[in-house]
């Protein structure tokens, strides 16, 4: 079947070049109102993804007359097109004799939120694991949580020092209605909050409404300021990297009976104007362990699994900590192969056993730690222009994560493919924070005291 | 057969032996002369006529007809004899009773040894006959007629001795050989036309006599000549006779049969042979080859290199080639090589010696082309050039420029060292003059000329906090020690020591206790008659005010936090200032000074200071207050100077732009100087506390990075390989980057500028 092109030969599909064809046959592992015949076409050679994306249209529309126009992206023995399809033919040594085997996607195109909610200082920090609230930590030494990402109905102040660091722990034995935050800070010390979601404090059902945040704990030990905070994927504890080296581990429960049981004197009670934030000082709460090894400030922390933590630290080391015996199973300083100050960290990916991590210096790399002999990373992404301040990995695809740079712009990345799916560069100033939200949205936080949320990120 | 060879071969000698006694006579005899004219004439035909046969003698059928005709003769031989003898008509009678007596010892079987001894008794007065019989007995003794002995027996002397004499020696007897009367040319010429066999004849002057060869003897000479054996009777190609029997006979040296070895291929070489096969198969065995000549070689090649490669000494210089004529020249060159008039044109704007000699034109046809104009003109100046330019031979050195170069290490093994500008610090409003980072990394302050002191946060350039001190900012430094984040900071005359409250809650008691001044103290200072420098309580900030007499330049901490210097360049005798924080007292331990002093800073690790003047770099010891080395620069003015974390080298940084390292081990001089890399003054240089790299900014708005090894091993020198110059900053009134210092713990490099902006080179 020859497929000529109509209005608008996308890519520059031009008359005198039409001469060279590829047979490409479509398939896809999307729903049938989104799948076309799957007879193999000849199209121009010199299609982008863009001019593949209409033809794949238009099949739709010939399908299904009630199809509408969506962007679709292409993959090619996995690995996503993002050149003319005779020069990506050329560049990955396919031979375009046989018919080809082009699979679509949906083609990721963030929406942008109009208008970003607006903080008093930096953002320093954001989580978005929890899919209705965000929390955001700001330099201005207040945790913010953000309903919907759009309304600011709380704000968890008490730090003295700027929020470096606020996580959202989602723990699994957890009830619905309470969650516990953990905000850690340049004054050294670590403050535990707990949510409830729906109390019967006063009787009144608010129905996902937090009405109480009570700050539950002052974690205090560090010696230097905290810079990343990170919680046991079962809720019960908390660990923490510091500017002073060193990675402690907090309890989380056992402080909350501690806290309901053992009355501790009220010393002020703060009422704000969005809620009532109860501050019960001072229950302070002692590091179960510490974790000596790294030589300079531990950048971030993260505890993927119960056993396993993982820290990237400025002395330009990723080291795996085993939490039973607290010693580093797993140490990349040894081989200089970054070389580089590390900013961020994060797992994921298959089998989530990649390590990405970003900092000095404008490259993303990853890791395969169980990649025998070599310690070079198996991916890098090189389109920052500034240092890395955040990578996260989305919580479920395998491929994508998502890397925010000093030099304004977050990037989606697809590990399929050398470019960024999309940027983001709303951001007037550093981007300091990104995360996922609700799987298919980025939220990020910077130094122009923005939270930004781009929905429409369905992966 | 061998008698009568004997007998023929005796003739032979007989004809000889006659003709010579003939000769003999005639010489001798002047009378006789004219018979022997003929009679040797007879004799010869008569010894043809008898030897004919014996001429072709080599045959044998001829020898055998000799033979018979010999035997023949031997009935008669009395009668042959006697006819064909020419003594038949012979008056002497002597001489034919000689013969007869000869030829019948001959025939009977006597002796010779009787015939000469007979012939020798009676021989004494006859010449003749004795030499005939001497000869014979020389005949048989040996058949060899060179070993005839002569008549003459002066043995082998020169023949002059007897010019003079009569005699030519003497015979066997002892008695004078007398010289025979010489015959004058014209009579030897007429009795050598006469004489027909005068071709034969040689005159042999050692015996004064003339010898005719005979028949025989010429075709010896002939056959000598032909080279061929003297004798036909010789034959060269005789069977070979086996005189030796061998088979049957009783004792072989082994009588063990052949061995089968003897007949079949040997094994061994067998084996070697195929390993030789191997080899050349797999290439190890390699045969050389045959050198290459080159087929074709350069025909117009420089032959003034082959003339260098002969000759030595003055030699000779070839004459350079003219040019020769290219397609161009032609007088019908192609159209491409023909200038368009636009060409032509632009030829006449272009300078003399540029303008192209030679313009080329087309004609029709050979005739066509005119007489070339310049030919005389050019002919002259090449015999000029030929005559008057002295041709040199240039001895041209091919140096590879990059053999030249100093071998320094790749730029990638010397990673990490600062090169991409990532962050900026923004927020002075005046030109940044001076950085100093906190010990562990995490802040830095900055003073400007807007009358501000910042720290940021180095990790996300924020600014933390600013204090407005509201005069220009000379100098920052932090206290060396992490626990005290203490900030020293020199705002024109005054020095403030400030808390930025940084520290944790215990340390910031320790702080707070350190900077509380006691008013008693100030008191008991100004009792003195003149107060060096007073330390006032400055509450606004919350800091110490030490207020000196004159404009305050430069702080360093000593290593333990406790101790600082602060220097007043017109101070004179109070110059140098020593400080203690603890105790809040200072002193002036350098009362003489030589030079203005620029910069003093406490060494990295011993109780040693350095302070450097506008030419000299002093070294003290403080422990045994003395000058312990003075380090001359040679440099106008110094304005920076770094010690290494080793501490014994030292960079200087100079206003012209130049930088010296000193290795204090090696000598009091600069081990290297750094000239030409920076346009202007040099603002700050600054060492890394842990990596080897040293950094120099300036007022050219750039700053160079460099590697700085120093080896623990003293006998390797310093490596210094400069790395990178960043650039980035923008000049403002004049001036470029004031400050530079490196990170603490990671090779970065912050670069205030004139600009205001402070810059972070990442690795």
């Amino acid at each position: 079947m020859e497929f000529g092109l109509g209005s608008g030969g996308g890519g520059g599909g031009g008359g005198d070049e039409s001469a060279r064809r590829v047979q490409v046959r479509f398939t896809t592992k999307l729903g049938p109102p989104l799948r076309v015949p799957s007879a193999s076409l000849a199209v121009p050679s010199n299609l982008t993804r863009m001019g593949l994306s209409e033809i794949v249209n238009l099949l739709l529309k010939n399908v299904n007359d009630e199809h509408k126009v969506q962007p679709f992206d292409f993959l090619i023995v996995g690995e996503l097109v993002r050149l003319p399809l005779e020069d990506f033919l050329l560049a990955k040594g396919i031979s375009a004799e046989k018919v080809l085997e082009i699979e679509y996607i949906k083609a990721i195109a963030p929406r942008k939120q109009p208008n970003p909610s607006l903080h008093d200082d930096w953002v320093s920090s954001v989580d978005g694991s929890n899919p209705s609230y965000i929390l955001t930590g700001c330099y201005d030494g207040i945790a913010r949580l953000w309903k919907g990402g759009a309304e600011c109905t709380h704000k968890l102040a008490g730090h003295t020092g700027a929020i470096t660091s606020a996580v959202i722990i989602n723990g699994k034995d957890d009830s619905k209605h309470t969650f516990h935050i953990a905000t850690g800070s340049k004054d050294r010390s670590l403050r535990l909050w707990k949510v409830l979601l729906s109390t019967n404090f006063d009787g009144i059902d608010y129905s996902e409404q937090p009405v109480n945040v009570r700050e539950s704990k002052i974690l205090q030990g560090h010696t230097a300021s905290v810079q990343s905070v990170s919680s046991d994927p079962s809720g019960d504890m908390i660990c923490s990297g510091s500017w002073d080296g060193t990675i402690k581990l907090w309890e989380v429960k056992n402080s909350d009976a501690d806290g309901d049981s053992v009355s501790i004197k009220k010393r002020r009670l703060i009422s704000n104007t969005a809620n009532q934030v109860e501050s019960q000082l001072e229950v302070e709460g002692v590091a179960v362990t510490t974790f000596v090894g790294h030589s300079q400030s531990v950048s971030s922390v993260i505890w993927p699994e119960h056993e396993t933590i993982y820290s990237a630290s400025w002395d330009h080391s990723i080291r795996q900590w085993d939490v039973e015996t607290g010693k580093d199973t797993w140490n990349m300083a040894s081989c200089k192969m970054c070389g580089k100050v590390l900013n961020c960290l994060d797992v994921g990916g298959e089998s989530s056993a990649l390590i990405a991590a970003g900092g000095s210096d404008p490259v993303l790399r990853v890791w395969d730690p169980r990649k025998p002999g070599s310690l070079a990373p198996v991916f890098q992404f090189s389109s920052h222009s500034s240092w890395i301040t955040a990578c996260k990995w989305h919580r479920k695809s395998w491929f994508h994560l998502l890397s925010a740079s000093y030099d304004g712009k977050v990037m989606l990345w697809d590990l399929r493919t050398a470019w960024p799916l999309a940027i983001i560069d709303s951001h007037k100033d550093k981007v300091l924070c990104a995360d996922w939200w609700k799987d298919d949205s980025i939220i990020s936080g910077g130094a122009d005291s923005k939270l930004l949320v781009c929905s429409g990120v369905s992966i | 057969m061998g008698k009568s060879q004997k007998s023929s071969k005796e003739v032979d000698e007989l004809s000889k032996e006659i003709s010579r006694d003939v000769t003999a006579n005639g010489s001798t005899e002047g009378i006789n002369e004219k018979d022997d004219r003929f009679q040797p004439s007879d004799l010869v035909d008569s010894l043809e006529d008898e030897g004919s046969p014996y001429d072709s003698g080599e045959d044998d059928q001829d020898a055998s007809d000799y033979k018979s005709h010999s035997n023949a003769e031997e009935s008669d031989s009395s009668e042959d004899e006697v006819q064909g003898s020419p003594y038949d008509s012979g008056e002497d009678d002597q001489d034919a009773s000689d013969y007869k007596s000869l030829r019948s010892a001959e025939e009977s079987d006597s002796s010779e040894d009787e015939v000469q001894g007979f012939s020798y008794d009676s021989g004494e007065d006859d010449q003749d006959a004795s030499d005939y019989k001497s000869h014979r007995s020389a005949e048989e003794s040996d058949s060899s007629e060179d070993e005839v002995p002569s008549r003459n027996t002066v043995g082998d002397v020169p023949l002059e001795w007897y010019k003079e004499e009569e005699h030519i020696g003497y015979d066997i007897t002892g008695k004078k050989i007398k010289k025979r009367a010489r015959k004058d040319r014209i009579e030897s010429f007429l009795a050598g036309v006469d004489d027909a066999k005068n071709w034969r004849k040689i005159y042999d002057d050692y015996n004064d006599e003339e010898v005719e060869l005979t028949k025989e003897e010429v075709k010896m000479i002939h056959r000598m000549l032909r080279g061929k054996t003297p004798h036909a009777g010789v034959d060269p190609y005789a069977p070979y006779v086996d005189w030796f029997e061998w088979e049957d006979k009783g004792h072989p040296l082994s009588n063990a049969p052949e061995p089968k070895r003897r007949f079949i291929p040997s094994k061994w070489e067998q084996k070697k042979v195929v390993r030789y096969i191997r080899a050349i198969r797999k290439g190890f065995l390699k045969f050389d080859k045959p050198k290459e000549e080159p087929h074709v070689y350069l025909l117009w090649g420089d032959d003034s290199t082959a003339a260098e490669n002969k000759r030595h000494g003055l030699s000779y210089i070839p004459a350079p080639k003219p040019k020769l004529a290219g397609h161009e020249e032609s007088y019908n060159p192609s159209v491409e090589f023909i200038p368009t008039q636009e060409e032509i044109n632009s030829y006449q704007l272009m300078l003399e010696e540029d303008r192209p000699k030679f313009i080329p034109r087309r004609f029709e046809s050979l005739r066509n082309v005119p007489a070339y104009e310049n030919a005389i003109k050019e002919t002259f100046d090449r015999c000029l050039d030929l005559y008057l330019c002295p041709r040199t031979r240039k001895k041209r050195i091919n140096i590879d420029p990059e053999s030249l170069k100093p071998k320094l290490p790749s730029l990638k093994d010397l990673r990490p060292y600062p090169s991409t500008c990532y962050l900026e610090y923004r927020g002075h409003t005046g030109p940044v003059k001076t950085i100093s980072i906190d010990i562990s990394g995490q802040w830095m302050a900055s003073g400007s000329s807007d009358g501000t002191v910042r720290v940021w946060e180095i990790e996300t350039s924020r600014c933390i906090k600013v204090w407005d001190v509201g005069e220009a900012v000379n100098h920052v430094t932090w206290n060396p020690l992490p626990e005290l984040p203490i900030l020293s900071i020199s705002v024109g005359r005054d020095v403030l020591i400030l808390d930025t409250r940084l520290a944790n809650a215990e340390n910031q008691a320790r702080v707070k206790e350190l900077l509380h001044v006691e008013e008693s103290l100030l008191e008991e200072d100004e009792g003195n008659t003149t107060p060096v420098v007073r330390w006032v309580r400055d509450d606004k900030y919350d800091a110490i005010r030490l207020k000196h007499l004159k404009a305050v330049t430069t702080i360093d901490w000593h290593r333990k936090g406790d101790y600082f210097t602060t220097v007043v360049p017109s101070g004179h005798t109070r110059a140098i200032l020593m400080h203690q924080l603890s105790k809040k007292h200072t002193h002036s331990p350098f009362q003489k000074l030589r030079g203005l002093p620029v910069t003093a800073v406490f060494h990295p690790t011993r109780s040693m200071f350095f302070i450097s003047t506008k030419t000299h770099v002093w070294v003290y010891d403080l422990l045994k207050q003395k000058v312990v080395k003075k380090l001359e620069t040679g440099l106008q003015e110094v304005s920076s100077i770094s010690i290494h974390p080793g501490g014994d080298n030292v960079i200087v940084g100079s206003k012209e732009g130049k930088m010296c390292w000193f290795d204090m081990d090696l000598s009091s001089k600069p081990y290297k100087t750094l000239t030409s890399h920076h346009m202007k003054d040099i603002t700050n240089v600054a060492f890394h506390r842990l990596y080897p790299l040293f950094a120099s900014s300036s007022e050219d708005c750039t700053a160079y990075v460099f590697h700085g090894m120093v080896y623990s091993d003293l006998n390797q020198n310093p490596l210094i390989v400069p790395l990178k110059i960043l650039r980035g900053h923008n000049s403002s009134k004049g001036r470029g980057v004031l400050d530079c210092k490196f990170h603490p713990r990671q090779p970065w490099l912050f670069t205030a500028g004139a600009d205001s902006i402070i810059k972070l080179y990442c690795h």
